[in-house]
Parts: structure tokens; C-alpha cells; sequence
């Protein structure tokens, strides 16, 4: 049994390269997403190790709420000399960080895409220093003397005894460059900047005077970190704790590896739509061979084969096909690697590229999704094809072994029904309990019923459909058009679910395009209605923020009548991390339209915290109530509801508070600068001279970007446009597994009008017109499976918008050019899809095509 | 021979000279066609017999420029198929030929009649609507044209096939075993419409054929065997025929 079914896989190789491709890409997509995802693990693992060298216990601020990028709250300096005293330990010394951003000879920010900005103490005693070590000159020594990563050094062309600007929370100062490190091997922090200073300067620059961010400790030849820590650990005052070197490096990258998790969980979800579109070529390349096969496996039951042998008989030949696939794609996987590696790249995420680790559960997922989906596409096939009577042999019957259009009707209804309601469910509410599903597992598993019921369905609407849009065709191509639509709707399932492989992917994209306008809509309205200030100044790329300094001076100057400034920060809320905006309470008012409907903004002057009136209903919050807030630095917090505002899309925050409690609340990085400021003119200053003003204030700070409101609705729609390319160019894969299965299922569909192709060339169609006929053929499928798929993105996008209001999407907006685009983008997909095909149609040797049975 | 409208008595509507079609080499060798020549007049009806494996089929593919001869030439009138590339081939059949095969004749996907108008909307021609009409008319389909080919009958559907190759008033027909697949009442109507299209239209055919009765309607039967012409018959009956296929066994 188990040689006949080898035998039949090898004797059809193309059959089984094409229905392989399929399964191989969403295979390699799976297993790129992990190499990528471990690559960057990797980077980090390796990184802390590096950082931590030689250091034994490292004593910080503790925390009982871990949110966002905060680090640690510092501890008063004094600590140390605790510390000291301590048996033990041969040497110890604090230490600060923050932000602080290298300029470089030309005055430009030197501003990594991605990785941080970092400024930091530097140790007097090396041994301390982990694996950093002097390249060239000496440890930075008083106010005005900096040292530099070795990557930026070499980049910009820096060296020793050159003076550089560098941008600190306090001030942009000019440096003279004294040393230039490295960090063992490497030359940078995984592509952050560092600028590293004498301590006492590290700690003025970042307004940490009289305190440290951490300590690190050494103990004495042949100490036990363990032991030391704990004896550590007695002398330390409340609010400080003692961590070994080796945690605290674990702790460290995983955090990070954490932070990137959303990356490889949004990465699989592409990856697996792809793996469901190469289903769906999949189950139907089977169903064909079934059919082809009916008087073989017909034959097969008459010489005495069961029904169970005929069922494994189909399954072998999908278990070779997904074997195959998966081991392939596994190794393509590393292709898929390096292509994510440089689509990140693209929008702007410098990703550190080390080695490309093939880690045990890469292969075991690879192989597991990629015979688990061949195998389970090919199991009905497999089991109709064991429904087929003996008698088939013998007979020239064409057996049905469908499920009545009736049936197919009752279930596909019903699965849309279910699909929907539960993406109705998760989108906008509570009406079922879900139990252990959460909303988006919800809605994924709900647009997955959506996608099987359209692909069930539509093969009931595929007749009229492609006549309705084959009707032009015979006046435009008479005979090959006619055929192209008739051979289209001859096999209506086969035509579905080759159109619905298209549908998933186009579906997606229609429904990214409509958020995506939706997003961009909202934010121009938001803007138009919200953004009373005449420039918006941001930080470029992700270095986090900028100094308050440019903001002071903005103030201070003639030209500007109000300056807000807008800090953002994590905190916790009932153990999920929440973020918040603290805005300057005093100016608020003449620059952002908050839409204030209870309370006042000056009360948020006082302290407590305002909320967005859709997060006010949702939580059931009434003005005077208190938020239990977690904060990394200040620990929990009883804090009032002050206020109510209607308008987020400008702060982009649904909790606000005065930049007081702000600063009471948060300290470390990140948090000491400004993330935006909002600038009005004042009454009767021109245009050009406030623009000149706020650009020449903004000279000495080159990572921020200045904005009037037209610039400023610009930039936001480049994001948003950003985005989109991104998840479009994800969504790539999926399509091309779409196209090569219209071409796979064309090719099959080929094979068996071997005898028709024969005698249509016989009385005279070109090879010419033949292929045009496959072309059409092709057309028509991929132009119902966009049209399907625009249907389906609509729907998707009309409701997601509708849930999203909370998040300041309260403007639908369909994009019709770009919708409209799909079906062309659909009708290129098919002829590209039928290439192959028709060339092979056309090449049939007529003889032996009329002579075929 | 008495026609009513054939073109110039004794013009020849297609010829093969010296026709060899060889297929493997050395040891492995079938030559399919060993030197054949023959001569199939306009207006006439001939059948070609011969046991199986005699050639017969690989001489009509050759005429009718389905195949490629390995050696000899082929003419369709004055033109030399050899000459001729798939592009040139495939507008000749278009034009200048017509076919009727055993079984699969109709496009399944097509009505009747747009298969007895295939070769026309395939060049994207006009018909002449008053000579479709009697084709159709006396092939007895008129009444079937607005259905697909499954719901017609054999008969039917062979008899859509010769309406086919007629209307599109081809210099020459070839059927290749066009009664095979049917029953005898069928098979002779078909027959005999072959016939009376070559009497009254003056419609050249020729047919590849096993069957006696079916040669018996031609006008000229030409004999193969082994990839030669053995042996040809003027005015068949299905006797004479028989008697000259009992030779072959012997």
C-alpha cells in the first residue's frame, strides 16, 4: 500500500513541487518569524552577558510595579558607604544613567533608529566597568569631558581630543572627547549610542544629584555572589534591594526579549494566515487528484483494496508532500530571516544581526504545522475518495462525492453566522462569556469562520458571479472569452475555494487599507477640531524624548504666547501596563482642545488624574472616585478623578495629569524629558517670524522635528501609511501562495480538458488563443477572489473601526481608489498566476491530446 | 462518378507522396508509415481500412496536418505542409479542414450550436447563416442547437461533429471512425449524411474506418497494411469489402 502510494507522489512531481510551494512558504514564513525572533533573543542574551562581566551583586531601587521602560527608582547615595562596610566586598561603586544624545562634528544628533540614546556614570575602577574597556585615551574626568561608544566614534569620524555637543535631560553642552570604548568584542550596545561621564557630572546632567540608579559590587577572590548578596541585602534600607550580577543579566534580556514579544506574536499571526491560505491550495489540489484518480482508486477497491486503504493511500501522498514542504521551508526559513531583517530595516528598526540560531522548536513547529496542515487538507479528499464504489472502474461515471449545495448552504450559514457573532462578541462586548478565549483569540477565530463560510458559500454564487463578470468578455475576445468564463463555473467549488486563497489575503490588506484611512481620517479631524497650537515639536525616530530646555525657552521667548509640554509615561493598572500623558495644566487650554465635560483642567493643576469619558463609562467611574495608579518610582497610588474630556486624538492618552504629580511619580529614563510640545504664536506675531523663532530654538536639538498643523497631519499620515506598507508587505507572502494556487489548480483543470485543449486546437485555435483562454480563465478566478475579499475587508473594516472610537478612530473612512485597486491588483495576480499554464496548455502536443483518455 | 456539384472532376483535393513516419530508432524502430502515397480527389468520399496497427490512423493525422511526416510530403491543394509552421498549420485546419473523431467532438462547455459554429468563432468569422441552416436541417439537430453536448444523444453529438466540419465549407473532412461510438441505426443516418454532403455538396471526405458496412459508403476504398497501401476499391459494398479484409489475416 504504503510503495503504491510512493510510487503515484513521485510518478506526479510537478503535482507535488506546486501543492508543496504552498505548505513550504507558510512553512518558512512560521520558521523565519522564529529565527528572526531568536536572532534578536540572542543578540540580547549575549549583550547582558557582556554588560555584567566580572560584576558579582548589583544593588538597585525596588519596584513593586514593573511597567513600560522604566528602570529602577533611585536611592540616596549613601547607600554605598552601607555597602562598603560590608565583609566581602572588594570594591563597589554607584552609578546613574539616562538619556543623552551625541551630536556629531557637523552638529547633526546622531540618533539610531531603534535602539536607545544612553548617557551613563563612568566607573574609576575598571574591574567594575563589566566588559567595557578604553579603545583609545583616558576615563572622563570633571564637567566638560565625555566618553564615546566605538561605533559612533568610527561612523562620524570622532576621535580623541575632538569636542562634541551632547543633549542631556539639563542642558546640550559642548564635550571634549577623552576615550573611545568599546564593549569586548563589540563596539556598541546593540546599536545604541553611549556617552559615558565622571560621575558627579552623570549625576547633575541627569538630575540625580546625591543619588545612584545602581551600584555594582565586586566581592573578594572567591566569594560566592549568593552568599555576598544576601549578606548585602541585611545592610540595605527599605525600597533598595540586592540582585546577583546573574539575574540581574537574565532579567535584563528577558525583559527585552518580552518587550519584543508583540513582534513575534504579530509576525506568527501573518505566518499562520499564510499556513490557512496554503490550506485552502492544499485541500483542493487533493480534492483534483481524487478526481483524476477516481478509476484508479475505483480500480484499487474492485482488486480488493478497503475503503481505510484507499483513506491512507491519499494520506501517505500527504504526509511526503508535507514532510517535504516542512523541511524546505524550515531552510527557506533563514531566507525569510534575513528578509524581515531588512523589511525592519526599511521602516526604520535597526536590528543587530549576529548568527541565525536553528533552534530545536523551530523545527518541531515547522514540521508540525506543515504536515499538520497537508495532512488535515487532505483527510476529506481522502476520505470522499473512499467513498468512490468499485463500479467506477469500470464505468465512465463521474461519481458525485460533494456535499449537496443544500448542506453546504445549512453549514456555511451557520459558520458565518457563529463567525461574526463572535467577532461582533470580542469588538464590542461582554453578551457571551468566553471563558478562557480572550477578545482578539476571539476575533482571530472568528475571522477564520468568516473566511471558511465565505470560501463555502461563495462556490454557490461562483456561476453567476463569473458570468456577471465574464459578461463583457465575448465582445471583447468572442470564443476564448466565452470558454474562459464557461470553463471558470464548471466546477463552481474549485473555483471557490482557488478564488478564496486570493479572498484571506486581499481581505486583509482591504481591511488594513480601511483602518488605515480610518486612523488617518480621525487623526486630520483630531487635528483640525483638537490642535489650538500653531506648531507641533516631536522627537524624531524612537530616542524617546528631548530636553525640557527647548520647551523653557520657547516659553521665555516673545514670539510664543503658550508652550505645553507633553510627558509620557507607564504605570500600572490591575497588572496590565496602561500609559498616561502629563501635560503643563497652565497652558493647556490655548494650545490642545481637551473637550473638558466634568471638572476643570485646573483642578488637574492640584494633582489627581482625568479621564477620557469612553474609559470613564467602560470602568464605571463617576467624577471623585479614586484610580488605584501603580507607578515604577512611587509605588501605588490612591489618585482622584478630577476630571472628564471628550477629545483624545491630540494627547493620544486616556488618562492625564498635571506635570507636577508627574514629576512626583516618575523618575529614570525616559521620563525626565519631553516626549511633545505644543506651541501657540501669540496674537499678532506673523507666521514666518514664529517659524523662524521655533526653528532657531530647535537648531541646538536636531532629533526634534518641528511641525506646523499641515506638517504635522502629514507626519501622522506617513506613519500611518508606514504601517501599512509593513503589514502589506507581510501580507505578500499569503498572496503569492494564493497565485500559485490558482496556477496549480489551473494546471490540474488543464490536465483534465487535455482532450478538449486537443480538439479546440485541432479545428483551428491558435496556441495564441489557447493561451488567452487559460489567461481569461485565470482572470475571472482571481478577479472573484478579490472581489470576495473586498466584500469580506469591508465588512472587517467597518466594524473594527466602529469598536476602535475609544482610541480616537471615530471617522470611517474607505479608501475607494485603493479598494478599487485590489480587483486590478487581482486581475494582474492571474495573469501572472496563468503564465505557466497557459504555456503549457498551448505546447499540448494535439496527437496525443485527442488521442488522451 | 456522378456529383452534382463537385469542382473540377478529378482536381485533388489533398495528396501524400512517398509519406514515412517512422517512430524510435535502431533496434526499437515502427515505421508507422512506410512510403505511402496516395491521391484523395475533391468531391469524393474515401475510406481508408486496414487492421490495426496497419498505419491508418497516423496517415489520416498526416494529411491532416495534425502530425509531421518524417520523411515525404504532404499537400492540402497546392499547399506543402512540411513548409508550414504551427501557426500556418493551425490557420489551415481553421480554413481548409474539418474533423470528425471517434468520440470527445464537442466542447462541453459550448451549446450545439456554437460547437457547429467552433471553427467559425475561432477565426472570428461571419457564417452564412442560410447554409448553417441547412446543414443543421438535414442533419436533423435544428431542434437541438440551445443544448450543451451532455444532453444530447451519441447520434446527436456525432451528428453536431459533422455539422461542424461542414459549415465552415472546408476542402476536405477527415473522420476518424466518426460511427465508432455509436449504435447502428445512428451510425448509418451518420453515414449516410457523410454521403449525401459529398453527392450534393460536392464535400470531399475522407475516413478511417474498420468497419465494412461504414467503408461501404465511401466511394473509393484504399486498403493499408504494415504502413503501406496494399491494395484500393472502387464502389464498395460491405461484401467486398469483407472479402478484401479476410485477405489480411490469411
Amino acid at each position: 500500500m504504503i510503495r503504491t502510494a510512493l510510487k503515484t507522489v513521485f510518478a506526479h512531481k510537478l503535482r507535488l513541487a506546486l501543492t508543496a510551494l504552498s505548505v513550504m512558504i507558510g512553512v518558512a514564513f512560521i520558521a523565519g518569524t522564529f529565527i528572526f525572533t531568536d536572532t534578536i533573543d540572542q543578540t540580547f542574551n549575549d549583550l547582558f552577558d557582556d554588560l555584567f562581566e566580572g560584576q558579582d551583586v548589583i544593588v538597585q531601587g525596588e519596584t513593586e510595579f514593573d511597567v513600560g521602560f522604566s528602570g529602577p527608582p533611585p536611592m540616596d547615595a549613601d547607600v554605598l558607604d552601607a555597602v562598603l562596610a560590608v565583609p566581602g566586598v572588594e570594591a563597589a561603586e554607584g552609578s546613574v544613567g539616562g538619556m543623552a544624545i551625541i551630536y556629531d562634528l557637523e552638529g547633526e544628533a546622531i540618533v539610531p533608529t531603534g535602539p536607545p540614546t544612553i548617557g551613563g556614570s563612568m566607573t574609576e575602577d575598571l574591574r567594575l566597568a563589566g566588559n567595557v574597556d578604553l579603545r583609545d585615551g583616558r576615563t572622563p574626568e570633571g564637567s566638560s569631558e565625555v566618553a564615546i561608544d566605538a561605533r559612533t566614534a568610527e561612523d562620524n569620524n570622532i576621535a580623541v581630543g575632538d569636542v562634541v555637543k551632547v543633549q542631556t535631560p539639563t542642558e546640550v553642552a559642548e564635550y571634549e572627547v577623552t576615550a573611545i570604548i568599546g564593549f569586548g568584542e563589540s563596539d556598541n550596545l546593540a546599536g545604541a549610542t553611549f556617552a559615558g561621564f565622571e560621575l558627579a557630572t552623570a549625576q547633575r546632567l541627569f538630575e540625580l544629584e546625591g543619588q545612584y540608579s545602581s551600584i555594582v559590587v565586586i566581592g573578594e577572590e572567591g566569594t560566592n555572589p549568593d552568599l555576598l548578596r544576601s549578606s548585602i541585602a541585611t545592610v540595605l534600607p527599605e525600597g533598595v534591594e540586592a540582585v546577583t550580577a546573574a539575574d540581574e543579566s537574565a532579567a535584563q534580556s528577558e525583559a527585552l526579549s518580552e518587550s519584543l514579544g508583540f513582534l513575534q506574536t504579530a509576525l506568527l499571526v501573518f505566518a499562520l494566515v499564510a499556513v490557512f491560505v496554503a490550506s485552502f491550495i492544499i485541500q483542493n489540489t487533493f480534492r483534483i487528484i481524487v478526481r483524476q484518480r477516481q478509476k484508479e482508486l475505483a480500480l484499487m477497491r474492485a482488486v480488493g483494496a478497503t475503503g481505510g486503504q484507499v483513506v491512507w493511500m491519499v494520506v501517505i501522498e500527504a504526509i511526503v508532500v508535507g514532510l517535504v514542504a516542512s523541511v524546505l521551508g524550515i531552510a527557506f526559513g533563514f531566507v525569510i530571516a534575513q528578509g524581515l531583517t531588512s523589511v525592519m530595516a526599511a521602516i526604520g528598526f535597526d536590528l543587530p544581526s549576529t548568527t541565525a540560531p536553528l533552534a530545536t522548536r523551530t523545527i518541531i513547529v515547522g514540521v508540525a504545522v506543515g504536515l499538520g496542515v497537508t495532512v488535515a487538507a487532505a483527510v476529506l479528499p481522502a476520505v470522499r475518495a473512499s467513498r468512490i464504489p468499485p463500479v467506477a472502474a469500470l464505468q465512465d461515471v463521474d461519481v458525485r462525492l460533494r456535499m449537496s449545495d443544500r448542506r453546504r448552504t445549512i453549514i456555511g450559514s451557520v459558520v458565518l453566522v457563529a463567525g461574526v457573532a463572535l467577532i461582533l462578541n470580542g469588538l464590542f462586548g461582554d453578551i457571551l462569556d468566553l471563558g478562557p478565549l480572550n477578545e482578539l483569540t476571539a476575533i482571530g477565530v472568528g475571522a477564520l469562520m468568516v473566511f471558511l463560510a465565505v470560501s463555502m458559500l461563495s462556490s454557490l454564487i461562483v456561476k453567476p458571479f463569473a458570468r456577471f463578470l465574464g459578461w463583457p468578455l465575448p465582445s471583447v475576445d468572442n470564443l476564448t472569452g466565452t470558454l474562459a468564463v464557461e470553463n471558470s463555473v464548471r466546477k463552481p467549488r474549485r473555483t471557490a475555494t482557488t478564488a478564496s486563497a486570493l479572498m484571506i489575503g486581499l481581505a486583509l490588506v482591504a481591511f488594513f487599507f480601511i483602518l488605515g484611512d480610518s486612523i488617518k481620517a480621525s487623526a486630520g479631524a483630531a487635528i483640525e477640531e483638537g490642535l489650538r497650537a500653531d506648531y507641533v515639536v516631536s522627537v524624531t525616530g524612537f530616542s524617546g524624548g528631548f530636553s525640557p530646555a527647548l520647551g523653557e525657552e520657547l516659553a521665555a521667548s516673545d514670539e510664543f504666547d503658550a508652550v505645553t509640554s507633553l510627558r509620557f509615561g507607564f504605570w500600572d493598572r490591575d497588572g496590565s501596563d496602561e500609559f498616561l500623558m502629563g501635560i503643563d495644566t497652565e497652558t493647556v487650554d490655548r494650545t490642545i482642545f481637551l473637550g473638558v465635560t466634568q471638572g476643570s483642567v485646573a483642578a488637574l493643576g492640584e494633582g489627581g488624574v482625568m479621564v477620557h469619558e469612553d474609559t470613564m463609562s467602560d470602568a464605571g467611574w463617576v467624577l471623585g472616585d479614586t484610580v488605584p495608579m501603580g507607578f515604577a518610582t512611587s509605588g501605588l497610588q490612591q489618585v482622584p478623578i478630577v476630571g472628564e474630556y471628550t477629545e483624545n486624538g491630540i494627547v493620544s492618552a486616556n488618562f492625564l495629569v498635571g506635570l507636577d504629580f508627574y514629576e512626583e511619580n516618575f523618575e529614570g529614563f525616559g521620563t525626565d524629558v519631553d516626549f511633545v510640545l505644543a506651541a501657540k504664536a501669540a496674537d499678532g506675531v506673523a507666521l514666518e517670524d514664529s517659524r523662524a523663532a521655533i526653528e532657531a530654538a530647535a537648531v541646538d536639538y536636531p532629533n526634534v522635528e518641528v511641525r506646523d498643523q499641515a506638517e504635522y497631519r502629514q507626519s501622522q499620515e506617513d506613519q500611518v501609511n508606514q504601517l501599512l506598507v509593513m503589514f502589506n508587505a507581510l501580507l505578500i507572502l499569503a498572496v503569492i501562495i494564493a497565485v500559485f494556487g490558482i496556477a496549480n489548480t489551473l494546471a490540474l483543470s488543464i490536465f483534465e480538458r487535455t482532450r478538449e485543449i486537443g480538439l479546440l486546437r485541432a479545428v483551428g485555435m491558435s496556441r495564441r488563443q489557447t493561451k488567452r483562454m487559460i489567461r481569461w480563465e485565470a482572470i475571472i478566478v482571481a478577479i472573484i477572489g478579490a472581489a470576495l475579499g473586498i466584500v469580506v475587508g469591508l465588512f472587517f473594516g467597518i466594524v473594527v473601526t466602529a469598536a476602535m472610537g475609544a482610541q480616537g478612530i471615530d471617522v470611517l473612512s474607505i479608501p475607494s481608489v485603493q479598494i478599487f485597486g485590489l480587483i486590478i491588483f487581482g486581475a494582474v495576480a492571474g495573469l501572472l498566476a496563468a503564465m505557466l499554464p497557459a504555456r503549457r496548455a498551448a505546447k499540448l502536443n494535439i496527437l496525443e491530446a485527442i488521442a488522451y483518455e | 462518378m456522378t456529383s452534382t456539384q463537385a469542382p473540377l472532376t478529378g482536381a485533388i483535393a489533398a495528396r501524400i507522396d512517398n509519406g514515412a513516419k517512422i517512430y524510435g530508432e535502431g533496434d526499437t524502430e515502427v515505421r508507422a508509415l512506410d512510403g505511402v502515397s496516395a491521391q484523395f480527389e475533391s468531391g469524393r468520399f474515401t475510406a481508408i481500412m486496414g487492421p490495426s496497427g496497419s498505419g491508418k490512423s497516423t496517415l489520416l493525422h498526416c494529411v491532416a496536418g495534425l502530425d509531421v511526416l518524417s520523411n515525404g510530403k504532404v499537400f492540402i491543394g497546392d499547399i506543402e505542409l512540411g513548409s508550414l509552421n504551427d501557426k500556418d498549420l493551425t490557420l489551415l485546419r481553421r480554413e481548409k479542414v474539418g474533423f470528425v473523431f471517434q468520440a470527445f467532438n464537442l466542447i462541453p462547455t459550448l451549446t450545439a450550436r456554437e460547437n457547429v459554429l467552433l471553427p467559425l468563432l475561432i477565426a472570428g468569422d461571419d457564417h452564412d447563416e442560410q447554409w448553417f441552416e441547412q446543414v443543421v436541417g438535414i442533419l436533423g439537430i435544428d431542434d437541438r442547437l440551445s443544448h450543451r453536448p451532455s444532453e444530447l444523444s451519441g447520434g446527436q453529438q456525432q451528428r453536431v461533429a459533422a455539422a461542424r466540419a461542414l459549415v465552415s465549407r472546408p476542402a476536405i473532412v477527415f473522420a476518424d471512425e466518426p460511427s465508432g461510438n455509436l449504435d447502428s441505426k445512428s451510425a448509418a443516418e451518420l453515414l449516410d449524411f457523410m454521403r449525401r454532403a459529398v453527392k450534393e455538396f460536392g464535400q470531399t471526405i475522407v475516413m478511417v474506418t474498420h468497419d465494412p458496412v461504414a467503408a461501404s459508403y465511401a466511394d473509393r476504398v484504399v486498403f493499408l497494411e504494415d504502413g503501406k497501401i496494399v491494395d484500393e476499391l472502387l464502389d464498395p459494398t460491405p461484401d467486398s469489402v469483407l472479402d478484401r479484409m479476410r485477405q489480411f489475416g490469411a
